[in-house]
């Protein structure tokens, strides 16, 4: 139908602004949401992040824009030039750190059933005990001349020692004057102050 | 200002029946030794008598450990800071 032949240019370029900055916002509010529910996900397990949730004004020292203007070229972010980007779509960037997540798991684990072993045959295998077994051999019998020393035996006849006297009333005593007399005498160590620590430096 | 203690372990030497006797403080440190108690005997003699001191509540109560054998006795009794070990002979 020709229902826009009555419209004059000039509306039709206001009209063109007024849908774009609506969209602007509308996607502008989409990207914040994906965003913001990042955010908390990345709450959950904080240290396999490490971008700031809004821009990241003190890794490449430019001021971003919080909201990215979708408007610019967007260039598709991989991993590699994800620090690059002047300009990261925030959309996209949920994709890149799932990519980085994964990267990050790929390093840090080790696949034991993606090894394919080369497969030993019987011959070897019994060459490899073998060797493993003469060097364990080795270090056994040095290991083994460091015997532990055994306790000494005190006495060759024990029930005369146990059956022998009880100790004397009066040596305990004695020890305990003993005792007494060292204590005392050990107090007697002390600093006599003669003079004082402390002096001053006189520069004539 | 050790003489009194050296002085202290010679008069205890005198003693016919001793014949070793060493001080040391609560750590084992070797404050003075005769005869045949000497250095290498302070770490043990100290732990010891510190273990028979936990056996009694009484704090003040300070226990004698007498360690028999037949080449004779080693008592040891701490008194206040130090451990007194003598070794004294059966007569």
């Amino acid at each position: 139908m020709d229902s826009f032949a009555h419209v004059s240019p000039e509306t039709l370029t206001q009209l063109y602004f007024v849908i774009n900055s609506h969209l602007v916002i509308v996607l502008g509010y989409y990207c914040l949401l994906k965003r913001v529910k990042g955010w908390f996900f990345r709450r959950c397990d904080d240290h396999a992040f490490e971008q700031p949730p809004f821009g990241s004004f003190v890794q490449d020292g430019s001021k971003k824009p919080l909201i990215p203007d979708p408007n610019l070229d967007r260039n598709p972010t991989n991993g590699s030039d994800r620090n690059a980007d002047s300009l990261p779509s925030s959309c996209t960037d949920e994709q890149t750190l799932h990519k980085d997540i994964l990267q990050r798991t790929a390093l840090d684990i080790i696949d034991v059933s993606a090894v394919i072993s080369q497969g030993l045959e019987q011959h070897e295998y019994m060459d490899r005990a073998r060797q493993y077994s003469t060097k364990l051999g080795v270090l056994n019998r040095t290991l083994s001349q460091k015997k532990p020393v055994p306790l000494p035996s005190l006495s060759s006849h024990p029930q005369q020692v146990l059956a022998a006297d009880l100790v004397s009333y009066a040596d305990i005593q004695q020890v305990s004057k003993i005792a007494a007399y060292a204590y005392s005498a050990i107090s007697q160590i002390k600093v006599d102050a003669n003079e004082e620590l402390v002096v001053q430096f006189a520069i004539p | 200002m050790e003489g009194a203690l050296e002085q202290h372990l010679d008069d205890t030497m005198k003693n016919p029946a001793i014949v070793g006797v060493l001080c040391t403080d609560a750590q084992g440190h070797n404050l003075g030794c005769r005869g045949s108690l000497s250095d290498e005997h302070g770490g043990v003699v100290s732990v010891l008598a510190r273990q028979a001191a936990s056996l009694t509540k009484d704090p003040t109560d300070s226990p004698t450990v007498c360690l028999e054998s037949d080449s004779g006795n080693v008592l040891v009794r701490t008194h206040g800071t130090i451990t007194l070990a003598v070794h004294k002979m059966a007569s």
